[in-house]
């Protein structure tokens, strides 16, 4: 088996080109345009270079229909402009790979830099409801095993998976064993093969479109939340580290969660790799620790997701504007135990 | 005799009636598309409809094949993912000048220059007739809609010059002119690369009413008098209709 050393954005091209990707199309976006350069030339994936990133999310849909594993990478910006098609794919239930490089955001902000501030947007960016399963790794190792968890649960699922990844671990260099994990085919024929109709108005058995029967669409969004919150949980990816002398856990995920290993002696850590649907097992591992401390590079996006599980306040240190320092994590963290339970946030 | 019905093996009959007003031109080009997917004698499992957002839109759900009904703008990057998935497919697009040419059309733009094989068409009725009645990107100067009560003051959408500077097949017909616009849809669908069908058509509801027509009919025998066919011409004049040659740019 054999062993490189790969830049996070090329540990997924590696990857899903194994996971059976047939088709990329994309639009070229720091940090995570070196994922449309790695895929030119490789002779088993079609690429297309689109005008932007709703064309190249409508491409890979289109692609999917018609029986390819498709995949699509982009950052903040491009994630946004995708979220009207995300909608989409899981009304018609197409299963796709969309990777999100983050930067620092809102709007331009800081494309070099890395941030985490498309937690939201990932679970929440389309419009109505929906259940979307969303991997995030913080190693080139893991982003290589992960890109073929993104493409298993989206054939499983029949929906489009969310592969998170940040300026951070999408750019530095580790090396990752080439492992073949896995994968999963899909079973619905593709598109020529039938008499159906996909579309994003409300529909039942892919037949015709149902748009005034809301018992219909009830049950459309039972059977898509189900399937997804189903399948996910044979992905019940995380890791946590005990801690028999630590009163506190603290919660990170993401390039930051590499920072808080060095805080193991003092806390007890969690990081979640399959963030949505938000892992069940925090619940129990929470109810251990007297106090829960979240560390994000956003301004607590996935706290208020973790109070929900854990039922009691979580304390959140927040590192913006792509700066990980330990010394300021330290700093901060020291200043919520001085402050005892009231809670209280420490952003920047 | 010729069976005229044969159409209907490429129609869902159970999901008709079709949700357009009375007067209005869709089931026309929806009716032409079947005619000239049955001259072609097209296999069934090996074609495809996608349309977009609007009244056309809906055209996708009552073809007898596999079909998708994309988002707003969104038809014509998903025929392309289509397409470049599997090329035996035919890949016909269904949607309106709001759809095609308004949101979407920067990919028509792109689409268009990387010429790829398939078939758009594009139900031309010159307003936002779902919404009730908005002014469009082919609206005419002048015209009155809902938005624009002064008249429109923007010059419409020359779809002609942008299929036709990048070399790809331009036909433009109207509703009225049935044996032409089946003509125009068959010779799309057999050109090789990108195919562009302008099919002028009518909304008696949200628009022809608004700018002095008494109903589709009226609309009609308007396109009767006013289009003229010219065959094989380099450049379609306005008051025109034909299949332009392939291959002359501007």
């Amino acid at each position: 088996m054999s062993k490189l050393l790969l830049q996070g954005n090329q540990a997924i091209v590696y990857a899903a080109e194994r996971a059976g990707l047939g088709f990329f199309a994309g639009y070229p976006i720091t940090p995570a345009s070196e994922i449309l350069l790695e895929f030119v030339g490789r002779k088993r994936v079609k690429v297309l270079q689109m005008e932007d990133e709703i064309a190249s999310i409508n491409a890979i849909i289109g692609a999917s229909l018609a029986g390819r594993k498709t995949m699509t990478a982009t950052s903040g910006p491009g994630f946004s402009l995708m979220q009207e098609s995300i909608g989409l794919a899981h009304m018609m239930e197409v299963p796709l790979v969309i990777v999100n490089v983050q930067r620092v955001g809102p709007s331009t902000g800081m494309p070099t830099f890395p941030a985490q501030g498309d937690i939201m947007q990932s679970r929440f960016g389309s419009h109505g409801d929906y259940c979307p399963i969303v991997f995030y790794p913080n190693s080139v190792e893991e982003l290589y095993q992960h890109t073929f968890s993104a493409f298993n649960a989206a054939e499983e699922s029949l929906s489009p998976v969310i592969l998170l990844s940040d300026g951070f671990i999408s750019h530095i260099y580790e090396t990752v064993e080439l492992k073949t994990y896995p994968t999963v085919d899909r079973t619905r024929p593709p598109l020529g093969m039938g008499r159906r109709h996909f579309t994003g108005l409300t529909h039942k058995d892919n037949t015709k479109p149902v748009t005034s029967d809301p018992e219909v669409h009830r049950a459309l969004l039972r059977h898509l939340k189900k399937k997804c919150e189903d399948v996910s949980e044979k992905y019940n990816f995380y890791e946590y580290i005990g801690n028999d002398t630590a009163d506190t856990l603290l919660i990170s995920y993401g390039a930051l969660s590499r920072a808080a290993y060095k805080f193991r002696d003092k806390y007890a850590l969690f990081r979640p790799i399959r963030i949505f649907p938000i892992i069940k097992d925090l619940k129990e591992i929470a109810e251990q620790y007297e106090s829960v401390i979240i560390m994000e590079m956003n301004l607590g996006q996935y706290r208020n997701q973790v109070e929900s599980v854990v039922h009691k306040h979580v304390e959140l240190v927040s590192l913006t504007g792509g700066k990980i320092d330990l010394k300021e994590i330290w700093d901060k963290l020291t200043a919520i135990k001085g402050r005892g339970r009231k809670r209280v946030s420490v952003a920047d | 005799m010729e069976d005229t019905t044969r159409f209907k093996r490429f129609l869902k009959e159970k999901n008709l009636p079709t949700p357009w007003c009375p007067g209005c031109g869709n089931g026309i080009i929806l009716k032409s598309t079947c005619d000239a997917f049955d001259e072609l004698n097209l296999d069934t499992d090996k074609t495809v409809v996608v349309s977009g957002i609007g009244c056309s839109g809906r055209s996708a759900g009552f073809f007898n094949l596999d079909s998708v009904h994309t988002a707003h703008g969104r038809a014509i990057p998903m025929a392309e993912g289509i397409k470049i998935a599997n090329e035996n497919l035919h890949v016909v697009v269904l949607s309106g000048d709001g759809d095609l040419l308004g949101i979407g059309g920067n990919h028509l733009l792109h689409a268009s220059r990387r010429n790829t094989p398939i078939t758009i068409i594009c139900f031309s009725n010159e307003i936002y007739g779902m919404t009730g009645g908005q002014v469009s990107p082919t609206s005419k100067q002048g015209a009155k809609t809902i938005t624009t009560p002064d008249g429109c003051k923007d010059t419409p959408i020359n779809v002609q010059a942008l299929i036709k500077a990048h070399n790809c097949f331009y036909a433009r017909t109207t509703t009225f002119h049935l044996k032409h616009l089946k003509k125009c849809i068959v010779e799309a669908l057999r050109h090789p690369g990108l195919a562009f069908v302008d099919v002028i058509c009518q909304c008696i509801v949200n628009n022809g009413r608004r700018i002095g027509f008494k109903d589709g009919y009226d609309m009609l025998m308007h396109y009767k008098n006013t289009y003229k066919i010219n065959e094989n011409a380099d450049l379609l004049k306005e008051g025109e209709i034909g299949i332009t040659k392939v291959g002359v740019v501007k």
